[in-house]
């Protein structure tokens, strides 16, 4: 799911606001916000479930924005090296090579750390002196200290339901940004999305999202994770392209969200129940 | 001859009578957990609990051989309140296995859609017909509405339903008209405001329509008896019967033994079961085998207060506090916590009392005989997860250089291939295991239960917890141990067994093995305490385990969902200050609350207790292990 740069989003809408512009339905006034932040340099966190949206949103708003777009998804093997860059032992000579991070600062475009709580807490701290307003980028390898453009913004996304106790969020990181949070969209917002991005009609729209919003009541309880937008996407585009809709929504949803056989068998009743058998 | 004849004859009309079709029933049990799912995923109230229904008698007319037979006088209904969903324990009203399947999923889709209460009745009146027939129709069509996959399902169900009634045409006039109504509000959802009134008093009850919900009934209750009622709870333990279908009952009080020689009956009624006789008999030892058939055809059961006398096997215990010289000893006394109550949403302060103990008579002990191969083994094994450093090759930064690697890449560069990327330093990486973790134990009476021939519930948790601390002190993560029982919420009993800072030595095994079950389950409170002790460790991961052997409860009114959604809350607390609550129950039923409490994947159910020793220990691993 996690695109490693720029404008690479597979199957962006047909109805998005611009040409190239990946498909995006705001819900409140998160456009307006991202853009007073990014002319003001200051960073921002996006918080919410996975699925949701958070990735597909700065992909938009950097097209938007008409700026880079250098996407990390982060893991616990992120190594502070991997952000900033390393010397490579070359043919008979080491070369420095630029990290994701180190390339927005220069070229001024948008930092992306994607799910920024599965990197190790001393690897997010290199982000620091970025996050607040000195906005430089000291490299001690190379002994470079890089000013951060204008244009350069930092971005991080994380997902609340995800913190293990392993992995935090440190609260000297977690201070440096001004927060978003998404959430599931509503119930119009979200049919109107699933017929954005899949063009399917609005009877199996309405269907698909209220099959969604019923899982969502079994968060925490019978569920880990729910049904996210992305999965009701899958399911519109496996209807769409001819599946039956209760064995797509079985594959797409059911199966997706849980291992236990009794709770699959009562999210396929749930799925039955939109849907009819 | 004449008692044969008479059985044979009895089970002959009674097949024959039968008007459900036991070969296609479906079992409430065996698919308590996906209703339960499905119910909460339709947008019904995920506190509610479901669970089997009682039968009633309808008064309906019957068929002719039902009536022979003596059958079919009763139904059990879908009813709904603001605790429980209860459904019928077995449902067989159709030749087909899946419709009586589908007619438990609709109850459950009709439930969420009804909405929460909507059909409690006040107490002491009876809920009008005419707005149980509204509200219904209301809610089929609610149903139907939010669910529109349902609506075939629906049809199919009410031909089947309709099929089984009896035909209008055979019925008197007024009967007749009351049962066309019905099945046009059936057909018709909504289309029926009210019913034609009935002829007269010779006019027969609607037949039960299983579709539907029914208003719940209001249990009558006598205030004396609740804590004896109690008592029974804890001391049932695990091996109460199987049997879970309810019956209808009613609390009545027995009549003062003013004199003890005066012996009060009613000679009309000694041939019948059905009638309730004030009759004093506290002291009949001889329970009636055949109670349960009995039970069965009773039409309401009289439970009397009886006065805490129970047969000789139950009497066991004595609930009293020990003399204080003989009790545990009391570390810190008034440690005041708050209380969530559910239906007035507040967090009453300073509401229960609890008291930290420690065993008063506990000789250090060595670990026992029967434990020491497994620990020896859970030593080693544990071990491996103790912290250690060790060496990461191949990596792009590091302290030195790796050997290896630099030589690989030499060779490779020579050879003309050229890697780049590849890591040719080794860098020292610290496996952390910062965590510490709180056992908390159940140590209420109910642990006092049998689970083997050989072992108590009490029994299993102390050797859990001798074996589990060693495998705990092989790991090296920080651990304690306490354990908790209750007595109304001014005596909430915290046993300090091991504290973060001691070792597991003689003197912690010894208060291991001097722990005893008493008294009951007020976990919240114990939760609340257990978090602000765990709060103070300073690692990472803060594990708060709970060992369980069922839900919360206490004397007071700390019971049902007003102690699941005390303790809910509890853990919600828990979960703030950066706690990972789990808990290892062996009660089998837990799969119907726990889910609610600990959220997914926050729970285990042991189906076999006996095996908690063994397993606690490796589910340990499972949850901290990397």
């Amino acid at each position: 799911m996690k695109t490693a740069s720029s404008a690479a989003e597979p199957a962006a809408g047909t109805s998005g606001t611009g040409g190239e512009m990946p498909y995006y339905a705001p819900a409140g006034n998160e456009i307006a916000l991202f853009e007073h932040a990014w002319r003001n340099h200051l960073p921002v966190l996006i918080k919410g479930p996975t699925g949701v949206g958070k990735t597909r949103f700065v992909a938009h708003m950097a097209a938007r924005l008409g700026l880079p777009l250098f996407t990390v998804a982060c893991h616990d093997d992120l190594t502070a090296a991997d952000l900033v860059g390393r010397h490579l032992i070359g043919d008979g000579e080491t070369y420095w090579s630029d990290g994701p991070l180190t390339r927005a600062v220069r070229e001024g475009g948008i930092c992306y750390l994607d799910e920024v709580v599965e990197a190790r807490k001393d690897t997010t701290v290199v982000i620091h002196p970025l996050a607040d307003h000195r906005r430089v980028l000291p490299i001690d390898r190379t002994g470079e200290v890089l000013h951060a453009p204008g244009s350069f913004m930092l971005v991080v996304s994380y997902n609340p339901g995800y913190q293990n106790f392993m992995k935090g969020m440190k609260p000297s990181t977690r201070q440096r940004f001004v927060s978003l949070r998404f959430d599931f969209p509503g119930a119009e917002r979200e049919e109107a999305i699933l017929i954005g991005e899949t063009g399917c009609d609005t009877m199996t729209a309405k269907r698909l999202v209220s099959i969604g919003r019923a899982l969502r009541a079994l968060k925490d309880v019978d569920l880990e994770e729910v049904a996210s937008t992305r999965l009701l996407v899958y399911a519109a585009i496996l209807i769409r392209s001819g599946m039956e809709a209760t064995e797509a929504c079985r594959a797409s949803l059911v199966e997706s969200l849980t291992d236990d056989q009794e709770v699959a068998q009562a999210l396929m009743e749930v799925v039955l129940a939109t849907f009819g058998k | 001859m004449e008692e044969w004849v008479g059985g044979l004859w009895d089970r002959f009309i009674t097949r024959v009578a039968r008007r459900d079709h036991p070969e296609a029933a479906v079992h409430l049990a065996d698919i308590e957990k996906v209703l339960g799912v499905l119910f909460r995923a339709l947008g019904g109230d995920p506190g509610l609990r479901v669970a089997a229904a009682a039968d009633t008698r309808h008064g309906a007319r019957r068929r002719l051989l039902e009536r022979v037979a003596g059958t079919g006088e009763k139904a059990a209904h879908a009813t709904l309140d603001l605790e429980t969903l209860r459904l019928p324990a077995t449902l067989a009203w159709f030749p087909e296995r899946h419709l009586n399947r589908d007619l438990y999923l609709w109850l459950i889709a009709l439930a969420a859609a009804a909405g929460p209460a909507a059909l409690t009745a006040r107490e002491g009146s009876d809920f009008p017909l005419g707005a149980w027939l509204q509200l219904n129709q209301a809610a089929v069509l609610r149903a139907l509405e939010r669910f529109p996959g349902l609506a075939a399902r629906y049809r199919k169900l009410v031909e089947a339903v309709i099929a089984e009634r009896l035909d209008p045409n055979r019925l008197p006039a007024d009967e007749a008209a009351r049962e066309q109504a019905m099945r046009r509000a059936l057909r018709e959802p909504g289309s029926v405001a009210s019913l034609p009134p009935p002829a007269g008093r010779k006019s027969m009850p609607l037949q039960p329509v299983p579709l539907w919900l029914y208003p719940a009934p209001v249990a009558k209750e006598t205030p004396a008896r609740r804590a004896r009622h109690h008592e029974r709870d804890e001391s049932s333990g695990i091996d109460a019967g199987a049997e879970k279908r309810r019956h209808e009952a009613e609390r009545t009080e027995l009549p003062e033994n003013e004199s003890p020689f005066l012996l009060m009956f009613r000679a009309e009624s000694l041939l019948s079961w059905a009638e309730y006789v004030k009759v004093n008999r506290d002291t009949d030892e001889d329970e009636n085998p055949d109670a349960a058939s009995t039970a069965e055809h009773m039409d309401r059961l009289h439970l009397a207060p009886d006065d805490g006398k129970r047969v000789a096997s139950r009497v066991r215990f004595d609930l009293d506090l020990p003399a204080a010289a003989e009790d545990d000893l009391v570390l810190e006394d008034g440690v005041l916590l708050p209380e969530w109550d559910w239906r007035r949403h507040e967090l009453k302060r300073d509401f229960c009392r609890l008291q930290t103990m420690t065993a008063r008579e506990a000789p250090a002990m060595p670990l026992p005989e029967h434990l020491r191969r497994p620990a020896r083994k859970l030593r080693s094994q544990f071990a491996a997860l103790a912290p250690a450093r060790r060496w990461l090759k191949a990596q792009p930064e590091g302290t030195e250089l790796d050997i290896d690697a630099c030589v690989r890449l030499h060779s490779d560069r020579l050879a003309g291939r050229h890697l780049s990327g590849a890591g040719a330093y080794l860098a020292m990486k610290q496996n952390e295991r910062d965590l510490a973790c709180l056992v908390l134990a159940d140590l209420s009476l109910s642990t006092d239960a049998w689970v083997s021939d050989e072992h108590r519930v009490i029994d299993v948790i102390r050797d859990s917890l001798m074996l589990f601390g060693e495998a705990l002190a092989a790991t090296g993560d920080a651990f304690a141990f306490h354990g908790f029982s209750s007595l109304k919420r001014s005596l909430v009993r915290f046993h300090a067994i091991k504290d973060f800072g001691e070792p597991l030595d003689g003197a912690a095994r010894g208060r291991i093995a001097a722990l005893k079950p008493g008294y009951y389950t007020r976990m919240g409170a114990a939760i609340r305490h257990a978090t602000g002790l765990l709060e103070r460790q300073p690692a990472a991961l803060r594990l708060l385990l709970i060992l369980s052997d069922g839900k919360p409860h206490d004397i007071d009114h700390y019971e049902g969902r007003y102690g699941i959604e005390d303790t809910r809350h509890a853990l919600i607390d828990a979960r703030r200050a950066g706690l990972k609550p789990f808990c290892v129950t062996i009660d089998r039923e837990g799969a119907a609350y726990l889910p609610h409490l600990f959220g997914p994947g926050g729970f285990t159910v042991l189906r076999k207790p006996e095996e908690l020793p063994t397993r606690l220990p490796l589910l340990y691993a499972q949850l901290t292990g990397r």
